[in-house]
């Protein structure tokens, strides 16, 4: 009962996105108070349903009901209850409904928090979000329907591929889907603005939010992919430029583009057509990702199966969507009013610099991802592009905007003074120098660029402090105003320094780990020794162990630094039992912000047993860092100014205030 | 019948959902539009105080930048697209007959596409505790399985599975729990019988020497073993030594009741073993009983094979290669499907030909075979529940 | 300036910040793409020792050498020929004999290849793309098989009844 009625609830969102499509817009075309009434409950109710749907899909797996055909082929009764939940969206057919779930709540966030938005363009919104809802339901259910049933039910499942039976899978894709997805927002705003023919500021402020949450959940939803390619592969890369990974950084680089020109749009009313068709792009370009894994085009980790209908199906929707929108914009872009001017150093300047750079890295990496697909249709050749392209077109592109980025909010909207903030950023970039040049001293030997990178990683982040303190007027005014000052910024100030504080944190742990890691291939015996970086690994012993699913091999090492007893690390070697397949779990102990990292290869014929070892220092800053950036995100978007649906007409309820005595 | 009524309430849920906004009276959803312009723009100013009152911003440029948002002001205010028209009742009612029409519609018509709306949910748990007189075979397999685990010392449960592991094809796995039942119970003339059988079935039909040693040993423990004497006697003719297997089968006839089943069955073994005299080279050895033709060992410790491929194939397999064997096994299935199209009636024969294409990887044909024994038993209810437990068994279902 | 002429310089900024991005794309992609090869191409094409690759094809059985560990030869074959690969490292869990394989590294003078990554499957159910169309194009490879040549695919319906469980229990 429970498979069927979640099948049913599926069926019957497609009916209520249908009419959530049509009814809204109708209603916002003929101005009509009562039809535009209907989008937010039918929004809620496409959430409901559709939450229905994926929580009986969750509970015929916690249950191992295996006359449902998706639960027999991934997953097996013998698997912990976490991954019984997680294996749901393991797979093609329950990630693409966990895809439509996403999109279900936020349309219903926009239903039930937009209070403020005004009606005719919550209506659009909602109707285009349906539209979205429709086709990819249409594709879940025509294509890739998770309900389907086996009878007579087999009385085992083929297993979850081993290496998702990890808690990364409870974590990456929900993340990575509310970024990638939460972009359909500002897509619908977009679209709902062009089919109204009408965009402002006050748009600009809207979206905002939106964009900022997506944005947010993307970085750390990114962020955590790495974490977990980087320590279950076990080769210890943190990021392989897999055309997979590509597919969710196009959309940051879009998004991070769209909330930078949403501010110029906001605050000055300019930048209108290229905030609208960046907001097209960044859904446009997660719409790409979701082709390029889903189609069987790439072959990866990710692509669960290949089905061609499957291809032929989303690359229409594709082709819908972006080639609707985008057709919209040029009919309607150029009727948009020109907004307010301003010179090149300025703010604005700033920011156009920032988005031309940004949507540049994003087209690199689009080259780069397409190139040689293109090719192989063209001509048949195979090629790869690998790491080096990306390094060197990515990281040429990002030099100036890290470079930059200290600057920018130090400069006045309109006409910027250059010289003055250079002044105002003096002991910032001094010191940035200073530790530069202590980095070349202490390491001098190493690469001659990581001092250099250094010294940037820390200007950003002592410039987002600098922005911080001048905005505080320290220096300027007492002690004690600059403090209540300081207290008294909007959140959105914090929030943008912790934000590129985060990515100066990120590129640190990025040069520190290319610049200074050291690895060790060695084959060794029980007993034997070997060291990486400060550190010495003695293997202790290798012991057999048994886990629910799985038994394994697993080395202990005791670890020892300068003859100093520094505890132990386990590496092991699983063997899953259902499906015959062998994982590689590495052992990691963190030291400081470095990771000591041991992966297990293949036994010798003598006994031993073939070990990588790596000493990583501050490779953890990488994934901090990107932690940090979600949560100057976060942080700006608890801005009272920014607060969903703020600002708040007078009719607007109160907050209930926390004490009854009010 | 709950089922149906849960998908009422759900699509009346979805119809409401349509219907309750569209009522009179009920208030706007969304702000109003000026209203929301002006607010944001209110706040752009306030903010702009407040920068100014940092000093972030000097006084002029205070003042540029509130010219600038009271221009917007004055903008948003003027276009005039203020207020929303009333609704039309004529629209209304048409939503409102899209929303009760064509939600069950579009629901209700994908779902009878899609759905298996007469199929229950079946947890494993609750199939593993169900009345084991309704549970499939696959699941009490599963339900001693998941015992033994737990009672890895419980012999018994290892007896009782073994034969159903060589009758659904596990051959490996009914080696290893007759291995198992026999070191925990230690040996008895049907534990050693089930060994021999099961290894003799994994070597694609040679009695090999493990086997053979299973088999002394049963008939050590008791010399009457028809099933340890036939097999041996299979053995001999396998090695070529088709006298002694001829004494062997003679004297297992020659000591049975009349009313044998297994009679007639080991004489013909017998008949063809002897006529082939003549034209066999000698010392040709014989072979392969494909686990196909294998005897539903179930029915019973004792009861020798079903009669499978008659001797000279037998004789004459043993000499081929594999491929060759594989060739005359499939010769033989395909002369019992021929066989049964033209005389439908013999059920065991069908259920065979079911098994038979299972095993060598035609589940279609497995199924078509199914289909068509179905077929002849229509108007036979017992008949047409043993062939459906088959193809339970076999997971040849769906 | 005029509002006409700060446009032009916007958009004259802009696209020169283009300009430098798409030379910097065309510059990187001419210098760093890597070519797939199957063994036949390499024994077809003779590609110049040196040349960065993209090897794939089977690892073909028996020719797995571990040599102490960390140091491997084995070779790589596509039914037409034959390359042999050394390689300094760990291999890939599901790096085994008959499966498919990539190796990316470059071509020694003596006709070997020296890889420094190799890439196995994710997944036992899958092969690596570019494998298994170099695979048919000699022949290896049937269609409809999911596996390696050498295994059958897992039936699309699932047997009700789990085949004999792996003999690793």
């Amino acid at each position: 009962m429970i498979p069927e009625t979640g099948h049913y609830a599926l069926v019957l969102a497609l009916a209520v996105a249908l009419l959530q499509t049509v009814l809204p817009i109708w209603g916002a075309r003929a101005n009509d108070a009562a039809l535009m009434r209907v989008g937010p409950t039918l929004a809620v109710a496409f959430a409901g349903f559709v939450s229905l749907s994926f929580a009986a899909l969750v509970a015929a797996y916690v249950q191992s009901d295996f006359s449902v055909l998706n639960v027999y082929q991934n997953s097996h009764s013998d698997m912990p209850l976490l991954y019984k939940v997680t294996s749901t969206w393991g797979n093609h057919e329950g990630s693409m409904l966990l895809w439509v779930l996403v999109l279900a709540l936020f349309g219903a966030m926009v239903a039930l928090f937009g209070t403020n938005l005004p009606a005719r363009l919550k209506a659009n919104v909602l109707g285009v979000q349906g539209s979205i809802g429709v086709a990819f339901l249409l594709f879940i259910l025509l294509t890739s329907n998770p309900f389907l049933r086996v009878s007579p039910a087999p009385v085992e499942g083929q297993d979850l591929n081993p290496i998702l039976q990890d808690i990364g899978l409870a974590v990456h894709p929900p993340l990575l889907y509310l970024g990638y997805v939460g972009f359909s927002i500002t897509f619908a705003f977009a679209v709902a603005a062009l089919l109204d023919g009408r965009i402002d500021a006050a748009w600009a402020r809207w979206v905002r939010p939106w964009a900022l949450a997506a944005w947010a959940f993307l970085t750390v939803g990114i962020a955590m992919g790495s974490y977990w390619a980087y320590y279950e592969l076990g080769w210890g890369g943190w990021w392989f430029w897999d055309p997979v990974e590509n597919a969710s950084l196009m959309p940051w680089f879009a998004g991070t583009a769209l909330i930078h020109s949403a501010v110029v749009m906001e605050k000055r009313d300019a930048l209108k057509v290229w905030t609208v068709l960046l907001a097209i792009l960044a859904f446009s370009l997660s719409l790409l990702g979701t082709f390029l894994v889903r189609s069987g085009v790439l072959t990866s980790v990710h692509a669960f199966a290949t089905d061609p209908r499957r291809g032929v199906f989303i690359l229409a929707i594709l082709v819908a969507f972006i080639g609707g929108s985008l057709f919209l914009f040029a009919l309607r872009a150029p009727l948009l009013r020109q907004g307010g001017i301003f010179a090149p150093v300025s703010r604005e300047g700033a920011l156009v610099l920032n988005n031309l750079l940004l949507t540049a890295a994003a087209a690199a990496v689009f080259v780069g991802t397409l190139y040689p697909l293109a090719l192989e249709a063209w001509n048949g050749a195979k090629i790869t592009v690998g790491p080096p392209y990306f390094n060197l077109t990515v990281g040429a592109l990002m030099l100036p905007v890290v470079a930059v980025m200290p600057f920018g909010p130090l400069l006045a909207w309109k006409r910027g003074d250059i010289a003055g903030v250079a002044q105002r950023l003096m002991l910032a970039c001094g010191l940035a120098i200073v530790i530069g040049l202590g980095v070349a001293y202490a390491e001098h030997g190493g690469p001659a660029l990581a001092p250099v990178g250094v010294g940037l990683a820390a200007f950003v982040m002592l410039g987002a402090v600098a922005d911080l303190a001048e905005r505080a007027g320290v220096g300027r005014v007492p002690a004690a105003t600059a403090w209540a000052r300081l207290r008294g910024l909007p959140r959105a100030a914090f929030g943008t320094a912790l934000a590129h504080a985060g990515i100066g944190i990120c590129l640190l742990g990025i040069v520190a780990e290319t610049s200074w890691s050291s690895e060790r291939i060695a084959g060794i015996q029980p007993g034997g020794t070997i060291s990486v970086g400060r550190y010495e690994l003695t293997l202790e012993r290798m012991e057999p162990r048994t886990g629910p699913n799985y038994r394994d091999v697993a080395g202990v090492f005791r670890i020892r630094e300068g003859g100093v007893e520094r505890g132990t690390v386990t590496s092991s070697k699983r063997l899953f039992l259902a499906r015959n397949m062998p994982t590689t779990e590495a052992g990691i102990r963190t030291f400081g912000f470095g990771q000591l990292y041991v992966s297990l290869g293949d036994e010798l014929a003598n006994g031993g047993i073939g070990i990588r070892a790596y000493w990583k220092p501050l490779v953890t800053l990488i994934w901090l860092g990107a932690v940090v950036m979600a949560l100057g995100g976060v942080l700006s978007l608890s801005d009272r100014r920014l607060r969903v649906g703020a600002p708040r007409p007078a009719k607007a309820r109160r907050v209930p205030a926390p004490s009854p005595a009010e | 019948m709950t089922l149906w009524l849960i998908f009422a309430v759900m699509t009346g849920a979805a119809v409401l959902a349509v219907l309750w906004p569209l009522r009179t009276g009920a208030a706007l959803a969304g702000a109003d539009e000026r209203q929301a312009d002006l607010a944001v723009y209110r706040d752009q100013l306030d903010e702009i105080e407040r920068d100014r009152s940092a000093g972030l911003i000097g006084a002029r440029e205070g003042e540029a930048a509130r010219t600038e948002i009271a221009r917007r002001m004055l903008r948003a205010a003027d276009e005039g697209r203020g207020t929303v028209a009333t609704a039309s009742d004529r629209r209304r009612r048409i939503a409102a007959v899209v929303a009760l029409v064509g939600v069950p519609a579009i629901a209700g018509g994908l779902y009878v596409g899609l759905g298996s709306p007469d199929l229950p949910g079946q947890p494993l748990s609750a199939r593993l505790s169900a009345d084991p007189a309704t549970a499939d075979i696959a699941v009490l397999v599963r339900r001693v399985e998941s015992h033994l685990e737990a009672n890895p010392d419980d012999g018994r449960g290892y007896e009782v599975v073994a034969p159903i592991y060589y009758r659904v094809g596990r051959l490996e796995d009914a080696v290893r729990a007759w291995e198992t039942a026999i070191r925990l119970l230690g040996p008895s003339a049907p534990r050693e019988t089930g060994l021999g059988e099961a290894e003799t079935a994994l070597a694609g039909g040679v009695v090999t020497a493990d086997a053979q040693k299973a088999f002394e040993r049963a008939l050590a423990l008791d010399p009457t073993s028809v099933k340890a004497n036939y097999y041996l006697g299979l053995g001999a003719a396998q090695d070529g030594r088709r006298q002694d297997a001829i004494d062997r089968w003679s004297r297992l006839v020659a000591g049975a009741p009349a009313d044998a089943p297994w009679l007639p069955m080991v004489k013909a073994a017998l008949d063809r073993l002897a006529s082939t005299d003549a034209e066999a080279p000698a010392g040709q050895p014989p072979a392969a009983t494909p686990p196909a033709g294998a005897p539903p060992a179930a029915a019973g410790a004792s009861a020798p094979p079903a009669p499978g491929p008659d001797a000279a194939d037998v004789a004459n397999a043993a000499a081929m290669t594999p491929e060759q064997r594989a060739a005359m096994v499939r010769g033989m299935v395909e002369r019992l499907a021929t066989r049964l199209q033209a005389n439908g009636d013999d059920l065991e024969g069908w259920l065979r030909l079911v098994r038979a294409w299972n095993v060598l990887g035609e589940p279609e044909k497995a199924k078509a075979a199914a289909g068509d024994a179905r077929r002849a038993f229509t108007a036979d209810p017992a008949a047409t529940q043993r062939i459906d437990a088959l193809t339970q068994e076999l997971g040849l279902g769906s | 300036m005029t509002r006409k002429s700060r446009r032009l310089l916007l958009i004259s900024c802009a696209l020169g910040v283009l300009g430098i991005a798409a030379g910097l794309v065309l510059f990187a992609l001419s210098d760093t793409i890597v070519f797939f090869r199957s063994p036949s191409d390499i024994a077809a094409q003779h590609p110049a020792p040196g040349t960065r690759l993209r090897l794939g094809g089977l690892v073909k059985a028996g020719s797995v050498d571990r040599q102490d560990g960390t140091h491997v030869r084995f070779v790589v074959t596509d039914g037409g020929a034959d390359v042999p690969v050394s390689y300094v490292g760990i291999l890939p869990d599901l790096f085994r004999e008959g499966q498919g394989v990539v190796a990316e590294g470059t071509l020694e003078p003596d006709g070997g290849f020296r890889a420094d990554t190799v890439l196995a499957k994710h997944d036992e159910k899958y092969m690596p793309k570019e494998v298994v169309e170099a695979l048919k194009k000699q022949g290896v490879w049937q269609e409809g098989e999911g596996g390696v040549p050498a295994r059958a695919t897992p039936p699309a319906t699932p047997p009700a009844v789990p085949g004999p469980t792996s003999s690793a229990q």
